[in-house]
């Protein structure tokens, strides 16, 4: 026999020692139920409680007189994969992007400064927020903000604050901290919800919207692009901001806010991280619509505040409303 | 230095909650708060295995990790303690833990109003003085300071709920494992690896 021969056979020999370890290997290990599989085990290795250890993994409610929820779970395994979700890509992305964009917004306004009206203004007022949409307005913008340091003094404190002001000083301030985050949330999600009913309709698509996305809204060319009563910037803002991520850290706030419902540590860890990642890109957003509320546009800030513009305002940022109203019409998207 | 550490020895462990009851007891517990509980794996079934489990004091603790107020701290023996007056109880760390050790007198209320987190202190106390009323009060009593091992691992009837240094406690249950049984090597599934279980008990029809 030469050596190539030997080696074939030998090759063979082990491929088919392979397969048949692979047939035999998981029949023996599944096919008895875990309590019979340690009954047999003990008559057979007295002391081998490998199946039983093998059970305790599995993340099942087993008999305990402790009448707590989940006391019967001897160890649950998701809060590992929940410890290294949080402390690490949410808490390191989360935190740089919540400096970047803010430094981002910052330059923006340093190198481009405020977008201004191209013509003088003419004194005479049109309305733009009735009372009832700026009260809904600045509850629900005053909630955000009280949540929004709160919560992220919850999540990044411990690396921020405590360095500055000591273990004792944060452990009582955050104390305050979380008991007003867990009784101011319920009532933004109160405001959220009747934000989206007053805006809905004057966020659906228009025509209009098409051509705003063209120019970027003018915000890199100064240019002023027509829109309706809001444009395509403030629809998204409305759309993604507000309706998916308002909601979605508002129901998540919520499960983690009234844990007297039953929840699982499984659920309780789903919650917080969905309110972690929603809450942090809507204060992204936030701080991209605080900007033009407040320094970005002239004249948007008193919109929100008296509720009235300046004619010229009006015409410049949001030309087919204001043809709308002096129309006579409500100004709403028309048919 | 000491690496204090539990043990339960799951063939020792009838479930008969003593180590429950003298926790309870030793630190007057409020009602709704157990630091320790035994959990029954297959109840009734022949071969059903019983653990007193609580914290076990984790040497990379997840409690500790996400903690917002960073409230926990680990003393020389290894054993992890908490600082209640920075406790929030916003419950994290009973979502992260494994043994669902963090207990919380104020249980699952609405506004997440759970109270001051309270665990196992592994008879150590916390930041206060030892032995002083104010750490009684928050913590339960302090036995390790007094030179003696926590009351749960005391009382245990079978001596299956071992406590103390780990290197010590590890070479008692390693001579148990050794003697126990009629084959030594049957206890450490020598026959797992190196024969058939059908084989091993013809050798033990042989011997006998």
């Amino acid at each position: 026999m030469t050596t190539s021969n030997f080696a074939s056979l030998l090759g063979r020999w082990l491929i088919a020692a392979c397969l048949m370890l692979a047939w035999s290997l998981p029949l023996r290990a599944a096919d008895a139920p875990p309590a019979q599989q340690q009954a047999e085990r003990q008559q057979t290795q007295p002391g081998n409680n490998a199946p039983m250890w093998r059970e305790v993994r599995q993340d099942k409610a087993h008999f305990t007189n402790n009448p707590g929820n989940e006391a019967g779970v001897l160890i649950q395994t998701g809060g590992d994969a929940w410890r290294h979700l949080r402390n690490g890509s949410v808490t390191v992305y989360g935190g740089w992007l919540v400096i970047l964009v803010a430094a981002a917004i910052a330059l923006f306004y340093m190198i481009k400064g405020p977008l201004t009206n191209h013509d003088p203004l003419t004194g005479r007022l049109i309305q733009r927020f009735p009372r009832v949409e700026r009260v809904i307005h600045w509850l629900t913008a005053g909630t955000f903000l009280i949540l929004a340091v709160t919560g992220l003094a919850i999540l990044f404190g411990k690396h921020v604050l405590i360095p500055l002001i000591g273990h004792s000083a944060f452990g009582y301030l955050m104390v305050l901290g979380k008991n007003v985050h867990n009784f101011i949330g319920p009532l933004f999600a109160v405001s959220t919800v009747a934000m989206i009913v007053i805006w809905a309709r004057d966020n659906v698509w228009q025509n209009i919207d098409a051509l705003w996305i063209r120019k970027a809204g003018g915000l890199l060319s100064g240019e002023h692009v027509p829109s309706g009563r809001f444009n395509f910037g403030e629809k998204t803002w409305f759309w993604i901001g507000v309706t998916i991520l308002g909601l979605s850290v508002a129901v998540s706030g919520l499960i983690l806010d009234f844990p007297n419902f039953g929840q699982t540590r499984a659920d309780m860890q789903l919650a917080s991280v969905v309110h972690a990642i929603a809450a942090i890109v809507m204060l992204l957003l936030a701080f991209g619509h605080i900007y033009m509320g407040t320094i970005g546009v002239k004249g948007a800030y008193d919109s929100m505040k008296s509720g009235y513009v300046d004619e010229t305002w009006a015409r410049e940022h949001h030309e087919h409303w204001y043809n709308d109203v002096k129309a006579g019409k409500s100004g709403h998207p028309q048919g | 230095m000491a690496r204090m550490k539990f043990l339960c020895d799951a063939e020792r462990c009838i479930e008969c909650n003593g180590c429950v009851t003298a926790c309870k007891n030793e630190h007057e517990l409020p009602w709704g708060v157990n630091r320790r509980r035994v959990v029954t794996i297959n109840d009734g079934v022949p071969g059903e295995k019983s653990i007193s489990v609580s914290c076990m004091h984790c040497a990379d603790a997840p409690c500790m990790a996400v903690c917002p107020t960073d409230c926990f701290y680990k003393t020389e023996e290894g054993v992890v303690l908490h600082n209640k007056d920075a406790c929030i109880g916003c419950g994290y760390c009973f979502f992260a833990c494994p043994f669902g050790a963090p207990q919380f007198p104020g249980g699952n209320s609405a506004f997440g109003l759970r109270g001051k987190m309270d665990k196992c202190t592994f008879c150590a106390g916390g930041p206060e003085e030892n032995g002083s009323k104010a750490e009684l009060e928050k913590y339960g009593r302090n036995r390790l300071a007094e030179g003696k091992l926590p009351a749960c691992a005391e009382m245990c009837a079978t001596k299956a709920l071992l406590a103390g240094d780990a290197p010590v406690i590890s070479d008692i249950f390693r001579d148990r494992a050794l003697r126990r049984g009629k084959a030594g090597d049957a206890a450490w599934g020598w026959t797992t690896a190196y024969g058939k279980p059908e084989q091993a008990a013809a050798v033990k029809e042989e011997n006998k």
